[in-house]
């Protein structure tokens, strides 16, 4: 890796945008539109109470203030933020009363990330965000240029990324290509994801509250709901019925907000390109380097539908940045399955099949999942045995549904090591399947419990820089632990294997 | 490979004082956890507890003290190589992690306030991976000191950036 001298800053072969950044310069003027209409929006209860104040007082000249202040403020931060790249920094100054300066050396970005809200759409207009890995999560110190022109925001990434991988094959690598391109069909699977029915959950929620505030709840009562002709045994399983399509059309908005457009493309940079967003459009950056390795997650609904999503591991990106490393939303298997061996580069450890942990490792499943189960379903009998209302049998249903649990996590765990990647597979409310490349793997941790040492298990944990920082391959056989561990770091495993225990 | 040797346990055991260390450390928990049942019975008089679950508290807390500081020394264990840092912690649930030197960004020397009775100090040398950190409790002192200094002499001897 060779440093980029920094005095001789841009480049000869620097492109044109970087030497075109090299002076202190303001933002797109047409930010000038955008940030009072924001300002008006973040001021619009302030607004509502002075024309309130307005009507009742009679001046006119409160009005004036009211919609001045917002322009003003807009006005002002276009004047006071300013941004160059420089002596191999993007420095960015703003702030009126407290001065900041970013600074941040080129070679250190490692994301660029453009997002356009529907206004900066209107005026052709992008932010483009850098992402640096820092551990910083405030929005103080996030290095933002809010208001370039489209074209050449994309022009700057390009050149940044560029900068910033000191490969040279990459300008010559292959042309761009999309991997994966949105299909409307998959919207199909938006109600199915445990974040769907969240958002949708949520939602619901807020309106109920709505209601309660209002006192909708307690006008309603039996009788009024005893509308001729439908008996309440009707009307409940029609309630139900019209709260999952309620929630199921809620969680397909917010797919569709978040997803549609949605694109995968293999730039000629080599680095991983996402596009997506109805109203606000985003555009993410990865870079090939930082990909350690993918995770495929298949929640138990989409599971059922033969569907599956994507992210990927990156390094320097942590969970709390996982937003920009979702790398397919929720689509058919096949399309993850394909877009998941393109970024790997290799098909083998998406389709390789996987190794099972044994019986031992199954008997654990099952403990783990009936024991928890049988305090309720003992209680419930005992309860009913001293004289409790028979219905409470019903809390029997817990044993089915852990034995179905402990079956299927059975059924899901498994690893291998394949073409230079650790594959573990587990879970089944959640299954995933975390593939991740051997040479990001950073070091090997063994954890096991008293129960797993006397059943000869143990947990292989491949640490890591990037995702959760570890892929776990839980309950693995203690020797199969140690050959995995071992054939994919030889030198390190090896002067701790033999002789005694 | 057909059928890989076992992994071998790490060669170096912890400092014996570690022991009275975490003797210590076992009787402050168990104090703590007998004295909010205290409590709750005496000056506060909420809860009643038979006297057999008063034994019953006692014979755990007992046997906590008595055995898990034991199990724990018996458990901790360290080696450094010229290409790896290896350690073995924990007593329910034993932890082995291995390390590359040529990973390894920080390498701390803390000594706490119960740890420093003993002479006693904890090495945690770290990676680029938050769940990669290697803690060696226990240690004695000079013998902390002087491990700092090999795994510093050692890490930047090795090629890498440490990502």
């Amino acid at each position: 890796m060779t440093q980029p001298d920094l005095s001789a800053y841009p480049p000869p072969e620097a492109g044109p945008e970087l030497r075109r950044e090299a002076e202190w310069q303001r933002l797109d003027p047409r930010m000038l539109l955008v940030h009072p209409i924001r300002e008006v929006i973040r001021f619009l209860p302030v607004l509502v109470v002075f024309v309130l104040a307005r009507t009742a007082a009679g001046g006119e000249q409160w009005q004036l203030l009211g919609v001045a202040f917002p322009i003003a403020l807009g006005l002002l931060r276009y004047l006071t933020t300013s941004f160059r790249i420089a002596a191999g920094r993007i420095e960015l100054r703003r702030g009126l009363l407290n001065r900041h300066v970013l600074s941040t050396p080129v070679d250190r970005v490692r994301t660029v990330d453009l997002t356009s809200s529907p206004i900066h759409r209107l005026l052709g207009l992008t932010k483009l965000r850098i992402g640096t890995g820092t551990a910083s999560t405030s929005d103080e110190d996030r290095i933002d240029l809010d208001g370039l022109p489209l074209d050449r925001a994309r022009a700057l990434r390009e050149e940044l990324l560029h900068t910033s991988t000191t490969d040279d094959e990459v300008a010559t690598a292959a042309p761009e290509r999309d991997v994966v391109t949105f299909d409307p069909a998959w919207v199909r699977f938006a109600p199915l994801t445990g974040s769907g029915v969240v958002i949708g959950a949520a939602a619901l929620g807020a309106a109920s509250q709505l209601l309660q505030a209002v006192g909708f709840f307690e006008r309603l009562s039996p009788e009024q709901l005893d509308v001729p002709g439908v008996s309440l045994v009707l009307l409940i399983p029609l309630l139900v019925l019209a709260f999952v399509v309620l929630i199921s059309l809620l969680s397909i908005g917010g797919y569709v907000v978040t997803n549609w457009g949605f694109r995968l493309t293999r730039t000629r940079s080599a680095t991983w390109h996402l596009t997506r967003g109805l109203f606000t459009t985003r555009e993410t950056t990865l870079d090939d380097d930082r990909v350690a390795g993918v995770t495929l997650s298949e929640p138990l609904g989409l599971r059922l539908a033969r569907g599956a999503r994507l992210s990927a591991i990156v390094t320097g990106l942590d969970k709390s940045q996982q937003g920009s490393s979702a790398l397919v939303p929720p689509a058919p298997r096949t399309v993850v399955e394909r877009a998941a061996r393109e970024v790997l580069d290799t098909p083998v450890p998406v389709d390789t099949p996987l190794v099972a942990h044994g019986p031992l490792a199954a008997r654990r499943r099952w403990t783990r999942a009936l024991l928890p189960a049988l305090v309720p379903a003992v209680a419930c009998v005992v309860a009913v045995l001293l004289g409790e209302p028979s219905w409470l049998l019903a809390g029997l249903v817990t044993l089915p549904v852990a034995a179905l649990l402990a079956r299927d996590r059975v059924r899901s765990l498994g690893h291998a090591l394949a073409a230079g990647h650790v594959v573990a597979r587990s879970g089944s409310v959640v299954r995933r399947r975390r593939i991740l490349e051997v040479d990001h793997v950073i070091g090997w941790n063994f954890q096991s419990t008293w129960f797993q040492r006397r059943a000869g298990l143990a947990t292989l944990v491949a640490t890591t820089a990037g995702g959760n920082q570890a892929v776990a391959v839980l309950d693995v056989p203690e020797d199969e632990a140690v050959r995995v561990a071992g054939a994919a770091l030889p030198e390190l495993i090896g002067q701790f294997t033999g002789t005694s225990r | 490979m057909d059928s890989p040797p076992a992994l071998r346990e790490p060669s170096q055991r912890v400092s014996p004082r570690a022991r009275l260390m975490w003797t210590v450390e076992a009787l402050a928990q168990a104090v703590v956890l007998a004295i909010v049942p205290v409590v709750l019975v005496g000056p506060v008089d909420v809860l009643d507890i038979p006297w057999w679950a008063w034994v019953l508290l006692g014979l755990v807390l007992a046997a906590y003290v008595a055995v898990v500081p034991r199990w724990r020394y018996l458990v901790h264990r360290w080696e450094v190589t010229d290409t790896a840092v290896y350690t073995q912690t924990g007593w329910w649930t034993r932890e082995r992690r291995i390390a590359p030197m040529s990973r390894i960004q920080t390498v701390d020397h803390v000594e706490g306030a119960l740890s420093r009775l003993f002479g006693l100090a904890t090495v945690t040398v770290t990676t680029a991976s938050a769940a990669g950190a290697l803690a060696i409790a226990g240690l004695d002192k000079d013998v902390a000191r002087r491990l700092v200094d090999e795994l510093t002499i050692k890490a930047d001897a090795v090629e890498g950036d440490a990502t």
